[in-house]
């Protein structure tokens, strides 16, 4: 009999052809990986057999993934572009996905029709939209697809022991291996072992009358039969994984993964964090929850026993950490290096047959005609619609995903940040992006910068990096505190990374930024700021790398290519044969194992609905939970998270709706409010926490205490304020806080100021800058320094002064030595210290020696951390001396003054006072840096206070500082014969400008204190302008 | 015997001198100073055409030459690249059984072609002490320093003045050491060497450190209102050479209050005056104000005082004294304060502070409403403050 080419299998290629063909093009690049595979594949169009690739972490090797799918994207890359190439590759893993189900289903049904039907199923199985559209992971696609196609060939080698099935099998294997390392390990794990399961009981099914006859004893007979062809598969197929991958196996035995465990939602508990149980279990399955016990019936069934186990191995371990047998199965290390999503996509997928098979049987087989038969032909149509309904409704669902809940930022154009990078030798130093998403990869494949930030994680190298749970610096908002923590290090110790660029996308990081001493160059025409850093030198023109030999580098840009070659030639006879049936062919093996569909189970009917209303009360009954927590005014706790969401989302029209309606405060009045607030809590604060606490309650009124824990780019805030809730008309609602009414003194005022402007280059030339056009360094003289050590830590303190004539940028490096002159530790100055100054201003300094953070405690990272959290350096040997490099830079860029301490008030352990703005900015983040003295009035400790509001003009602001309470303060050594500026000696260089200094000028004006170790306090403001006009 | 022994050393003679024939190779050329771009030749006379090279070296590099053969003599040019090099050139021969050395010196030319110059730092402080230096490097058409001792000039404009002073260079360089003058300014500094002048350059000479100055004040009245501004500004800051001190130098006001607060305020020169502005106080206050260029100099004090405005306030509870009402507070006119005025209700239960609330006045007024929920009913001590007035109401009752 001729065969006919089958109508589902073309209908469910072309559909998927028309919908996720055209739909990429507005997904794609917004997905979680796509663009990093870009990356990777423009390192490939550039340099194909050179592994190492300087551009992200300082330098890293790309044989840390595996390369068919960069390299295809690279090498179509050469003929329209990169974008040309990922779409290219990611139209052919659509074709590859939809025909590998329909020959995965073939296999497992033996029925064209079921499989046609699973083919056109696969084409909208919410896993697969999900893993192309909003995760973007081409290689996984590519690689499972190969794996379904290889099934069909590896059953056939099993079964016939057919060389030629032999080939065709490991060719298709070494093509997934080339592309993805995951999958072929853990596809031979849950998808060749139950084949190789199936495959021996059909044989032994032939040797008796029906699978019911199959005795253990019969299989484990047929099992050793079959033995050498197993092993004679199983061991070449561990060949291919381990050979066609080689150089990457050398590299993770040489750079193993050893960073400490980065989050992923996949492995929370989903009914705790049920974002991640929306994304990574309720989306996969989808409608495949409602036919579960159908699939567990099929596979459980004696031919498919082994698929049965796997499925259920998978089913679990991808439910994560909603119940400890996931991490329990794979053990501590594995379950928190894997993402397990990965588990329900296999699981998913697996399912497709059995799916494609119960939609034929409720379509037009025995299903239908139970069900007619005992519910009547309306049921049927009803539960027909349903399904099909849900089944449509979850996929616009997950495909409208991304549209709702942007997984990324808006699209950055990219071309105005290529053209800073290559005009002027910008690219010359590194640079860092910061609220860019993954856009970052696009970025880092248009241009030849480097950037000390990258975006696979695992190729990280740096251990100011992998030993921070953070993918990347880029994105260190979301990631609490420890992501803001290990940013500080970066921006404070720039030079050592060479670091002098910044492109920020998100203002969040604009204090942090100023006070670790960076400043702002220009908008680009895009909207991104960029910051620069003086005092930075250019990357070295000769980097480190580590080489790997040559053989291994020809294998890695030779392999791959070679398998897909081998895969094809291998496999073109047979795509031709089945594709134009230009000759008749046997039918394959397994289709003598059909299932005639003739007698659907009663007590699998019965059982599927009885779990559907399971599944369907278990639903209602979460919805109903997630109404009662976030229904925002049924209760006052409620209305005041509400609230504080609401507001911290600057949603500030729904936030108002929440005020008590019966308040004189108007929402107008209330928008205005708001909107003449700035700050640090108010503009750069991330709420992190609520707590609230009912203090007092009646039926209609409740007074709460209520205490926010605030992440902001500086430090962690927390902030406890009592709200009164009051119930209107069955509704909760908050009273308002108003705003300070103080009235300015003046309509209009006017201010001189000085301003400068440095030409930089005078000529119009790309050579180098031309000696007369460098200005000089400001001199600096540091005043007084002193190693001490405060409770446990060790900080150098002291002051330092611009006695130059032009205002400077003041970078400060302070080194510990022991007795013997070894070097112990270096760091700069962050946050206590004015970075810029005015001709003749002074500034008190401390520099804390800073370790990398948990390096050494890496199973304790604290749960909470606070950004300005302190981790000293761990010091081997005690710090006995200090040397101190001062350097100063001509810097025209934020020197704002205008602040005045207007106020003071002393008690016993605190300072509290008032700041005036006398100037023409609107102070965006005020700071205090408060210089304590012995009650011989020397120098002993200087601490700093960040105030959480700003100060508009001609206002004023209270500020109360604590005193740290009892610290032990020793000072280990003042002698200042290893202080240096712009590289001279201080003394020597001070002495031309000042050659009398008033020694202790101001002495007599220091505050006396309160406070049994600090007798007297001085008192420094510094000012960070947010939007200078 | 004898004659053959004769025999025996004659023959032994003639080896000797025929080895010492073949291997004698006379220096022709007794030519040792060239200046440069000369053609230098060497000529070595030669018996036998033995494969002689010579080994040329100097600061530029080294090189083996192979010669020319001319009958008897031989010769070697010395390469373009090595004779246009100033210093010396070692030479020696090679192949020959015994060797033959020498130098030659090469000598620059005397006319400059070029002048290299640099100056630094381009900023230096006026009077006396700092100084900027410059160094000039002649150089001939080939790219050679020119001769030592040669004469270069260096010349100055500064203000009125214009100057031009020989010096000479010395170790293929020329500098001078250009002290600061008294006066700030631009100094223009030039070059010049046998006729050759250099560009342009310029040096700031900015003003030296600030001497003592003095400050003033100025305000629209002398009322404790909180609201109004008094500004502090200098005279005009000059350093000991009378040059006004450079823009944008920071000064800082340090003020001193009552009850022994140090206040402060900053600000930045223009024209050598500065000026800050700091509010009022809000209560009976005098001040004694000093200002700072810290290590520098400093100014004389002056002292400010600071009326009062608010003389007494007026009290109200209502709402089963849970409303309590402040004011009006008015002015030094009788007139209402300008909103904003800072008014603080501390709250005591059994002398333990149990609240401490904080409003502005509006209007005149100031409010406080004592939630029932956080103040539960009982009797309850209250302290009003404000314009540093302190009011106390025992026994308060709240219900």
């Amino acid at each position: 009999m001729k065969e006919k080419t089958n109508k589902y299998l073309i209908a469910a290629v072309i559909l998927a052809l028309i919908f996720h063909g055209s739909s990429i093009f507005f997904t794609l690049e917004y997905t979680y990986d796509a663009l990093i595979h870009l990356f990777f594949a423009d390192h490939y169009a550039n340099s194909w057999f050179e592994p190492w690739n300087y551009k992200w972490y300082t330098g890293f090797t790309v044989q840390s993934y595996p390369p068919l799918v960069h390299q295809s994207i690279g090498a179509l890359s050469l003929i329209g572009g990169l974008k040309f190439g990922l779409f290219t590759v990611a139209i052919i893993s659509i074709i590859l996905f939809v025909t590998g189900a329909y020959r995965y289903s073939l296999l497992i049904t033996a029925n064209r029709t079921a499989s046609g039907y699973a083919a056109i199923l696969a084409v909208f199985s919410s896993s697969f939209v999900e893993t192309l559209h909003i995760f973007g992971q081409l290689p996984s696609i590519i690689g499972v697809s190969v794996l379904m196609h290889s099934l069909p060939e590896i059953y056939l080698w099993l079964k016939t022991g057919k060389f030629k099935f032999f080939l065709t099998s490991l060719s298709l294997i070494s093509v997934t291996v080339t592309s993805h390392h995951v999958t072929p390990i853990f596809g031979m794990l849950f998808f060749i072992f139950p084949l190789i399961g199936t495959v021996i009981m059909d044989v032994a099914r032939e040797e008796v009358d029906s699978f019911k006859d199959v005795t253990f004893g019969l299989f484990l007979k047929t099992f050793f039969k079959q033995l050498k062809k197993n092993l004679a598969f199983g061991f070449s197929a561990l060949f291919l994984i381990i050979f066609c991958i080689f150089p990457y196996w050398l590299n993770s035995k040489k750079n193993p993964i050893t960073q400490v465990p980065i989050p992923h939602g996949s492995r929370d508990n989903f009914l705790e964090i049920t974002s991640s149980g929306l994304v990574f279990f309720t989306i996969p399955w989808g409608i495949l929850m409602f036919i579960m016990p159908y699939i567990f019936y099929r596979y459980y069934s004696k031919r498919y026993i082994c698929f049965g186990l796997s499925f259920t191995m998978l089913t679990i371990l991808g439910t994560g950490g909603t119940t400890p047998i996931p991490k329990m199965i794979l053990g501590e290390t594995a379950f928190n290096i894997l993402t397990l999503d990965r588990f329900t996509l296999w699981g998913s997928i697996m399912s497709i047959p059995i799916f494609g098979e119960f939609a034929y049987r409720f379509v037009e087989g025995d299903l239908k005609d139970l069900i007619q038969k005992r519910f009547g032909a309306v049921y049927h149509r009803l539960l027909g619609g349903l399904l099909a309904g849900f089944y449509v409704a979850m996929v616009i669902f997950t495909m409208s995903l991304g549209y709702f809940r942007p997984s990324q930022p808006q699209k950055i154009k990219m071309l105005p940040i290529v053209n800073f990078l290559s005009q002027d030798s910008h690219d010359k130093w590194r640079h860092l992006t910061l609220g860019f998403g993954d856009q970052m990869a696009w970025l880092a494949a248009q241009t030849k910068a480097m950037s000390v930030d990258g975006n696979y994680h695992s190729a990280r190298r740096l251990p100011e990096l992998t030993t921070r749970p953070i993918e990347r610096l880029e994105n260190s908002k979301f990631k609490g505190v420890a992501g803001i923590g290990s940013l500080q290090q970066f921006l404070t110790t720039p030079e050592k990374y060479n670091l002098k660029y910044i492109f920020s996308n998100d203002k969040f990081y604009d204090p942090v930024l100023f006070f670790c001493g960076w400043q702002r160059l220009s908008q680009l025409e895009n909207g991104i700021m960029v910051w620069e850093k003086l005092n930075v030198p250019p990357v070295s023109s000769i980097l480190p790398k580590e080489d790997v030999q040559t053989w291994v580098k020809v294998m890695w840009g030779t392999i791959p290519f070679l398998t897909v070659l081998l895969a094809f030639i291998f496999n073109v006879q047979s795509i031709f044969v089945n594709s134009l049936k230009t000759k008749f062919k046997p039918k394959p093996a397994y289709f003598k194992f059909q299932n005639n569909y003739s007698k659907f189970s009663n007590k699998v009917l019965n059982a599927l609905h009885i779990w559907a209303v399971v599944l369907i009360i278990t639903i209602a009954f979460a919805c109903y939970m997630f109404y009662i927590k976030n229904e925002t005014q049924r209760s006052p706790e409620n209305v005041v998270k509400a609230y504080y969401d609401a507001i911290d989302f600057k949603e500030l029209n729904t936030s108002f709706t929440y005020i008590d309606p019966k308040d004189e405060l108007t929402r107008d009045q209330y928008l205005l409010e708001i909107s003449v607030t700035d700050g640090l809590l108010s503009s750069y604060a991330k709420l992190d926490a609520i707590q609230t606490e009912i203090l007092k309650e009646t039926d209609s009124l409740t007074t709460l205490k209520v205490e926010t824990k605030w992440i902001t780019p500086l430090e962690k805030l927390t902030k406890t304020e009592y709200r009164t809730a009051v119930k209107r008309k069955g509704k909760w609602y908050i009273k308002p806080t108003r705003k300070s009414i103080d009235l300015p003194p003046d309509q209009l005022y006017s201010k001189n100021s000085t301003g400068y402007f440095n030409q930089g280059r005078r000529r119009i030339t790309t050579e180098q800058t031309h000696h007369e056009d460098i200005l000089k360094q400001p001199v600096l003289e540091i005043v007084s320094a002193k190693l001490i050590k405060f409770n446990k830590r060790y900080s150098i303190i002291g002051k330092v002064q611009n006695i130059d004539n032009v205002p400077a940028d003041i970078v400060l490096k302070g080194t510990l030595y022991n007795d013997d002159n070894k070097e112990l530790a270096t760091y700069n100055a962050k946050h206590i210290l004015k970075h810029k100054l005015m001709p003749k201003e002074i500034s008190a300094f401390r520099i804390n020696f800073e370790g990398i953070a948990w390096s050494k405690t890496k199973d304790s990272i604290p749960k909470t951390f606070n950004p300005d959290e302190f981790t000293p350096v761990e010091l081997s040997e005690q710090p006995t001396k200090f040397n101190l490099q001062a350097a100063g830079n001509v810097s025209n860029s934020d020197l704002f003054k205008d602040v005045v301490l207007s106020e003071i008030n002393i008690k016993p352990n605190t300072i509290s006072g008032t700041l005036f703005n006398s100037g023409i900015q609107e102070i965006t983040i005020p700071q205090i840096i408060i210089t304590f003295y012995n009650d011989k009035k020397e120098m002993i400790w200087v601490d700093n206070l960040f105030l959480k509001e700003g100060i508009r003009q001609e206002r004023k602001l209270n500020f109360n500082y604590p005193i740290p309470e009892n610290p032990i303060v020793k000072v280990i050594n003042d002698d200042m014969s290893f202080c240096f500026v712009n590289g001279l000696p201080n003394k020597d260089i001070a002495h031309k400008i000042i050659p009398k200094r008033i020694k202790n000028h101001t002495l007599g004006k220091l505050q006396k204190i309160e406070h049994p170790i600090f007798s007297y306090a001085k008192i420094e403001l510094n000012i960070y302008i947010g939007n200078p006009k | 015997m004898f004659k053959k022994v004769f025999l025996l050393l004659f023959l032994q003679l003639i080896i000797v001198s025929f080895n010492a024939q073949e291997t004698n190779a006379v220096l022709l050329s007794k030519k040792t100073t060239y200046t440069v771009h000369e053609n230098i030749k060497l000529e070595f006379n030669i018996k036998n055409d033995t494969l002689i090279k010579l080994y040329c070296t100097n600061s530029y590099g080294s090189i083996l030459l192979k010669p020319t053969i001319l009958k008897d003599k031989i010769s070697f040019d010395i390469p373009k690249f090595l004779s246009k090099k100033r210093g010396i050139l070692y030479w020696k021969t090679i192949n020959f059984k015994e060797t033959i050395s020498g130098k030659i010196s090469i000598s620059s030319q005397q006319q400059p072609r070029t002048l290299e110059t640099y100056i630094g730092p381009p900023s230096i402080d006026a009077g006396g002490l700092d100084y900027t230096m410059l160094v000039v490097i002649p150089t001939d058409s080939l790219d050679n320093p020119i001769l030592d001792n040669s004469n270069v000039d260096v010349k100055y404009q500064f203000l009125k003045s214009e100057r031009k002073v020989p010096i000479k260079t010395k170790n293929l360089i020329a500098y001078r050491n250009i002290y600061s003058p008294r006066k700030s300014g631009r100094m223009i500094v030039s070059s010049e060497s046998y006729g050759l002048n250099s560009k342009e350059f310029d040096v700031n000479i900015m003003p030296a450190i600030a001497t003592n100055f003095k400050i003033y004040y100025h305000r629209n009245h002398d009322y404790a209102d909180g609201n109004q501004i008094t500004t502090f500004y200098t005279s005009i800051i000059k350093d000991k050479n009378k040059n006004i001190v450079s823009d944008g130098s920071y000064i800082e006001f340090y003020i001193t209050n009552k009850k022994g607060g140090i206040l402060k305020a900053s600000g930045t020169t223009i024209n050598g005056v500065a000026h800050t502005k700091i509010i009022h106080p809000d209560f009976e206050e005098s001040w004694k104000v000093q200002a700072f260029f810290i290590g520098i100099s400093q100014s004389n004090v002056i002292n400010l005082t600071y009326k009062k405005v608010i003389e007494d306030f007026n009290t109200q509870f209502f709402d089963n004294n849970r409303e309590i009402k402040i004011g009006p507070l008015t002015s030094f006119m009788d007139q209402l304060i300008p909103d904003g005025l800072a008014v603080k209700l501390f709250i005591y239960k059994e002398n333990k502070i149990v609240g401490e609330l904080f409003k502005e006045s509006n209007q005149g007024y100031a409010s406080f409403y004592l939630n029932p929920n956080i103040y539960e009913n009982g009797s309850y001590r209250m302290v009003v403050e404000t314009a540093g007035i302190k009011k106390e109401y025992n026994n308060i009752k709240l219900w």
